[in-house]
C-alpha cells in the first residue's frame, strides 16, 4: 500500500464522516452524529498511515510543498476537531469542519500541485522544520475550529447555543494562541536565526503571521479587557482565521519572498 | 502627566496601534519592499518616485512605522505597570475579609449550616481547602471568621510577564538595529580575510557542493579556519543551517560562486598542416605564451565567458554565471601579424566564431576550463539576539500562565448563633470556571457530610 492509496482511503472516509453528520444536522439524531465521530476517526488514523508512509518514503518531514502542507493542515484540523469534539460534545460542529478538510484534501489532490517526494534543499535541512511547521499548522488548526464556531455562533439563533458556541471558539484560541505563537513566530525566528542569520527579516510571510497574530492579540483583549463577546468577538475570529489561510496560500502564490520554496 | 499616563495605558489607543501596525503591514506585503528604482518604475510607471520619496518601499524601517512600534511598546508598560501595584497587593497582601452580602454576589457561590461550634467548622473547612491543595489564610475579626484560599495565585501575572517579553522583544530589535552588524564575506579557496573589528581572520580551506542523486543540490559546504594573529585556532565547516560561531561574530553559508575571471582553461592548439597532435596550452585570461614555433608565435587568451551570447550590437557577453555555453577569445600573433583571433566553444568544438580563421593556419578548442569556487559567507555580529530569546522564553511562560494557570480563589465567612455556625462561600477565576465550580462542589459536599 502506498501513501496515495491511505491518502485516497482517508478523503473517502472523511467524505462519509460529513455524510453521517449531514444526516444528523437533518434528523438531529445523536447516533448518526456519534456515527460520523468514529468514521471521522478511522478516517484520522488512516490519513495518520499515509503521513507516516510519505515520511518513510521521502525521508523527509511530511510538510515541505504545498501538497504535503495541505495535506498536514487537514490532519491537524481532524486531530483539533476530534480533540474539541472530546471535550465539548459539539456534535454540530462536526459537518462544517469535515467539509473544510474535504476541501483541503481535494485541493491537495488536485492535478495542479506536483506530489512527488523531491530532495530538500539546504535551508530545509534542519529539525527546526518539524517543529516549526507543525506546531503553527496545529495551532491554525484550532483557528480553523474557531473560525466554523464562529461563523456557527453568526447564523445561530438559539441563545444557549450561541453562548455554547462562543465559549468554544474563545477556548479553541485559547489553545491556538500560545501555539501558533511558539510555532509560527518563536520557532520561526530561532530558525531563521540560523539559516539566515537574522531572527526576523520582514519577509512577506513572517509579516503575514505577525498580522495573523495581532488579530487574535485583538481578539483576546478586546475579549478579556473590554468585554467584548459573541458578534463582534466571533467577527475578529473568522478574520483571525482568513489571515491565517492566506498566510498559508496567499503569500506563496500572491507575493514573493524569502519563504517562498515552502 | 496624569492625562498622558491615561492616555497611554488605554486599552483603546492599543487597538488603534495594533490595527494600524496590522494595516501598514499588509500594505508592506503588497509593494514589494527594498528594490531598486528602475524596478519600481517598471511596475508603477510615472508613480515610482513618488512611492519611494514616501517610504513606502522601505515601509518596516520608515519613521512612521517605527514610531507606532514604539508607541506600542510605551502603551504596554504604562498599561502594565499602572496595573501592577493592585495586582501584587492582590496576590501578596490579600484582604481577607468578605461581607456575606458580598459573598452571595459571586458567581460561584453556596450558603449552609451546621450545628457545630465555629472553631470545629473552622478548623474542618480549612483542612478539607489544605486537603484540596489550597493555600488557606484565615483570620477572625469580631464574631466572624473571614477564610480565603488560593491556587495558582502566579496565574494572574500572565499577562504581565507576556506583555514583559513583548517589552524585551521590542528592546532587542531596537539593539538589533542599533548595533547589529552584517557582512558578506566572498572566500574563493586558499584565500584568507580579515573579518572586520573583528580582530580575527577567516580563510576558505575549502568549498565543496554535495548533490542528491536527481542532481539538485544537497549542500554547501565551506571548510574554514580561524586565525588569530596568523595562527590557526579552529577549524569547522560551515553549511546552510549550520552556522559558525567565533568570539560574538556568527559566518552562515549564505551563496556560492565561480571566479570565472581566474578561470584555468586549457586550450588544444594545433597547427593545421601540422601532422603532430595538438598541444594542451593552460592559460589564464589575460595572460600570453610563447607557441615556441620556427616564426616566434604567442598565444594570447583574452576573455573567457562562461556563458556565451551575442547581446545588442551583436557584442559578446554573459548571460549568466553557469558554464552553459563556455567560450574563449583567443589571439595568436606571429611575425607582428595576427594568425588567428576569435571566439572558440568548449561545447561547439567545430565552431569558430573567427576573424581571418580562413586565412589562419591554426586550429584552437577548448579542452578543459576550471574556475576557482568562491563561496560568500555573511558575518553577523547581534547584540539584540540574546534579548529577543529571553522576550521569546518570557512570551512563552506567560501564555502558559495566562491560559493554562489560571488563578482561583475561594472566599469564606463563618459565624456563629444559638450553637449554630452559618457558612457562606464564594468562588471567583478568571478562567477554567467550570474547573473551579467542580472544585466548590466538592468543597461544599465535605462540608454538608455529616461527621
Ligand atoms: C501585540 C501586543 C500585545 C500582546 C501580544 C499582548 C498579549 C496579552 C495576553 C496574551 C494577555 C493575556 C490574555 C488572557 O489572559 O487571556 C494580555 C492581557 C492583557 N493585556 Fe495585552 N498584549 C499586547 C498589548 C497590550 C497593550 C498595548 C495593552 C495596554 C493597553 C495591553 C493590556 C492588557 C491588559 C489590560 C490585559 C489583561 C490583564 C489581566 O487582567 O491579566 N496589552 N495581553
Amino acid at each position: 500500500m502506498t501513501e496515495s492509496t491511505f491518502f485516497a482511503a482517508a478523503l473517502a472516509v472523511y467524505a462519509a464522516a460529513a455524510f453521517f453528520y449531514l444526516l444528523f444536522l437533518f434528523n438531529g439524531k445523536e447516533r448518526s452524529a456519534k456515527t460520523g465521530f468514529a468514521v471521522a476517526v478511522a478516517g484520522f488514523v488512516l490519513h495518520t498511515g499515509a503521513l507516516i508512509l510519505r515520511t518513510v518514503e521521502s525521508g523527509h518531514a511530511p510538510f515541505t510543498n504545498m501538497y504535503e502542507s495541505l495535506s498536514f493542515l487537514a490532519w491537524a484540523s481532524v486531530l483539533a476537531f476530534v480533540l474539541v469534539t472530546l471535550r465539548f460534545r459539539m456534535h454540530r460542529v462536526g459537518p462544517y469542519l469535515l467539509l473544510i478538510v474535504i476541501g483541503l484534501m481535494a485541493l491537495a489532490s488536485s492535478p495542479l500541485m506536483p506530489k512527488e517526494a523531491t530532495p530538500l534543499v539546504p535551508a530545509l535541512q534542519s529539525y527546526w522544520l518539524w517543529l516549526h511547521v507543525s506546531v503553527t499548522l496545529l495551532g491554525e488548526a484550532f483557528f480553523a475550529i474557531a473560525f466554523v464556531t464562529s461563523l456557527m455562533y453568526l447564523k445561530a439563533r438559539d441563545p444557549e447555543k450561541k453562548e455554547r458556541l462562543d465559549a468554544v471558539s474563545y477556548r479553541a484560541i485559547s489553545v491556538g494562541f500560545p501555539l501558533f505563537t511558539l510555532g509560527g513566530l518563536v520557532f520561526g525566528m530561532v530558525w531563521a536565526q540560523k539559516a539566515w542569520g537574522t531572527y526576523w527579516s520582514w519577509d512577506p510571510k513572517e509579516v503575514w503571521s505577525l498580522i495573523t497574530w495581532f488579530v487574535f492579540a485583538l481578539y483576546l483583549h478586546t475579549r478579556i479587557v473590554m468585554g467584548w463577546k459573541g458578534r463582534r468577538s466571533a467577527f475578529i475570529a473568522v478574520l483571525g482565521f482568513l489571515a491565517a489561510l492566506f498566510t498559508f496560500f496567499g503569500v506563496n502564490y500572491l507575493l514573493a519572498g524569502l519563504h517562498s520554496y515552502a | 502627566m496624569r492625562s498622558l499616563i491615561r492616555f497611554f495605558s488605554s486599552l483603546r489607543l492599543a487597538i488603534v496601534l495594533i490595527i494600524l501596525l496590522a494595516a501598514a503591514s499588509v500594505l508592506g506585503t503588497l509593494i514589494p519592499q527594498g528594490r531598486t528604482l528602475e524596478e519600481y518604475a517598471v511596475r508603477y510607471g510615472g508613480a515610482a518616485g513618488i512611492l519611494v520619496k514616501s517610504g513606502l518601499t522601505g515601509l518596516y524601517h520608515a519613521a512612521g512605522f517605527l514610531a507606532l512600534l514604539i508607541l506600542l511598546g510605551l502603551n504596554i508598560a504604562v498599561c502594565t505597570l499602572t496595573r501592577l501595584p493592585g495586582k501584587l497587593r492582590r496576590a501578596f497582601r490579600p484582604r481577607l475579609e468578605t461581607e456575606a452580602k458580598a459573598l452571595a454576589g459571586f458567581k460561584i457561590h453556596d450558603r449552609l449550616k451546621r450545628s457545630a461550634p465555629l472553631a470545629e467548622v473552622r478548623e474542618r473547612l480549612e483542612t478539607a481547602m489544605r486537603e484540596a491543595g489550597w493555600r488557606v489564610r484565615s483570620e477572625s475579626r469580631e464574631n466572624r471568621v473571614h477564610i480565603l484560599a488560593r491556587k495558582r495565585t502566579a496565574g494572574l501575572f500572565g499577562s504581565d510577564i507576556v506583555h514583559l517579553g513583548l517589552l524585551v522583544l521590542l528592546a532587542g530589535g531596537i539593539v538589533t538595529a542599533a548595533a547589529g552588524f552584517r557582512t558578506e564575506l566572498a572566500l574563493s579557496e586558499g584565500l584568507t580575510l580579515d573579518v572586520p573589528k573583528a580582530g580575527f581572520a577567516l580563510r576558505l580551506d575549502k568549498f565543496d557542493t554535495e548533490y542528491h542523486p536527481d542532481g539538485s543540490v544537497k549542500a554547501w559546504k565551506s571548510s574554514v579556519t580561524v586565525l588569530e594573529a596568523e595562527r590557526p585556532v579552529r577549524q569547522a565547516v560551515i553549511a546552510v543551517n549550520h552556522p559558525l560561531t567565533h568570539r560574538g561574530y556568527s559566518f552562515y553559508q549564505m551563496s556560492y560562486g565561480d571566479d570565472w575571471d581566474a578561470t584555468r582553461v586549457t586550450l588544444a592548439v594545433r597547427k593545421k598542416d601540422d601532422p603532430a597532435p595538438a598541444r594542451p596550452i593552460i592559460l589564464h585570461p589575460g595572460r600570453r605564451l610563447a607557441l615556441g614555433d620556427a616564426a616566434g608565435s604567442e598565444i594570447e587568451l583574452k576573455r573567457f565567458l562562461p556563458d556565451f551570447v551575442l547581446g545588442e550590437g551583436n557584442r559578446p557577453e554573459n548571460r549568466s554565471y553557469r558554464p552553459d555555453n563556455p567560450a574563449a577569445l583567443v589571439e595568436i600573433r606571429g611575425g607582428g601579424e595576427t594568425a588567428f583571433e576569435g571566439w572558440v566553444f568548449a561545447n561547439y568544438p567545430g565552431f569558430a566564431q573567427a576573424h581571418g580563421r580562413e586565412a589562419s593556419g591554426w586550429e584552437v578548442g577548448i579542452k578543459a576550463f576550471d574556475a576557482p569556487r568562491f563561496s560568500v559567507l555573511e558575518a553577523a555580529k547581534d547584540p539584540g539576539v540574546p534579548l529577543i530569546w529571553i522576550g521569546c522564553l518570557l512570551g512563552m511562560a506567560g501564555l502558559f500562565l495566562a491560559f493554562y494557570w489560571p488563578a482561583r480563589e475561594i472566599r469564606a465567612g463563618l459565624e456563629e448563633a444559638n450553637g449554630r455556625t452559618d457558612i457562606g462561600l464564594g468562588g471567583t477565576a478568571a478562567k477554567g470556571r467550570d474547573r473551579l465550580q467542580a472544585e466548590f462542589t466538592a468543597l461544599v459536599e465535605s462540608l454538608r457530610r455529616p461527621t
